[in-house]
């Protein structure tokens, strides 16, 4: 993992995978299934950010290389019991947008990102959109 | 609170900027500190009104002294904590605009009481 990636992980899930691995589920295609798809969404998030016209400094850190650095189709990792995704830019491909999240002394935080990566309300959609797919498959379980 | 994390971040004795507030042609201080307030939310809340608030912002430190940029960061993480600051994790790298200058990044949130008086 490049340094400084972003990561989504399954902290906070854990009541409802500990759950479904109770009743004999399949935690790993659940917990698959939910990091790809909240990192799709914030992936196509991202892309949405950038492609507006606000971005800080007129624009002119809104290359196509920026664009391409957005991570996308990543792969779940898994590291014991806890799995994580990385999301938002990979900082080891020219012109990453991270810079765009954190701003510089002389850039102000790009606000449609900073609302994606810095603030509780976009996380905690995501959050809940993973906690929906580890509950049907509990849900699917059960009903057999 | 603003006024309250430029207090703590100014007794190390480094300029305390906002974040994006350096002009294209001023010349970047050899250290300093700069923060944005990322967002502010309603803690938990009780009879339709917020009993807290928690403010959420990432405080910066840049340096032409790399050592300085992995040392003072830390030193202002343990004062904002003893000031009643919540900070996580010992920061991540970030890009400065100037090549002589590295800088460290760290989160911390404050958790302010409603006294009703919505006075940031």
């Amino acid at each position: 993992m490049a340094r400084n990636t972003l990561k989504l992980d399954t902290k906070g899930l854990e009541p409802l995978i500990k759950k479904l691995d109770s009743i004999g589920g399949d935690v790993k295609g659940a917990v698959n299934t939910a990091l790809t798809k909240a990192a799709q969404t914030i992936a196509e998030s991202t892309e949405n950010a950038i492609s507006t016209t606000n971005l800080p400094a007129q624009g002119k850190y809104s290359t196509s290389a920026t664009k391409q650095s957005i991570i996308r189709d990543a792969q779940v990792k898994w590291d014991g019991d806890t799995a994580w995704v990385p999301v938002g830019f990979d900082f080891s491909k020219p012109g990453a947008g991270g810079f765009l999240i954190t701003g510089t002394p002389r850039m102000k935080p790009d606000y449609e990102l900073n609302k994606i990566y810095k603030q509780k309300r976009y996380m905690n959609l995501i959050q809940k959109g993973m906690e929906e797919i580890i509950l049907n498959s509990i849900v699917e379980k059960m009903e057999g | 609170m603003k006024e309250n994390l430029i207090q703590i971040l100014s007794t190390f004795g480094y300029p305390v900027k906002l974040q994006g507030t350096i002009s294209q042609n001023e010349k970047y201080p050899d250290s300093f500190f700069t923060f944005w307030n990322n967002d502010t939310y309603d803690g938990s809340h009780y009879d339709n009104d917020a009993i807290s608030f928690i403010w959420n912002f990432t405080i910066n430190f840049y340096s032409n002294n790399p050592a300085l940029v992995n040392t003072v960061l830390l030193q202002a993480r343990v004062l904002l904590k003893q000031n009643g600051w919540i900070v996580g994790g010992k920061g991540a790298d970030i890009p400065s605009d100037e090549a002589t200058h590295t800088g460290r990044s760290i989160d911390a949130l404050f958790i302010e009481l409603n006294r009703g008086d919505e006075n940031g």
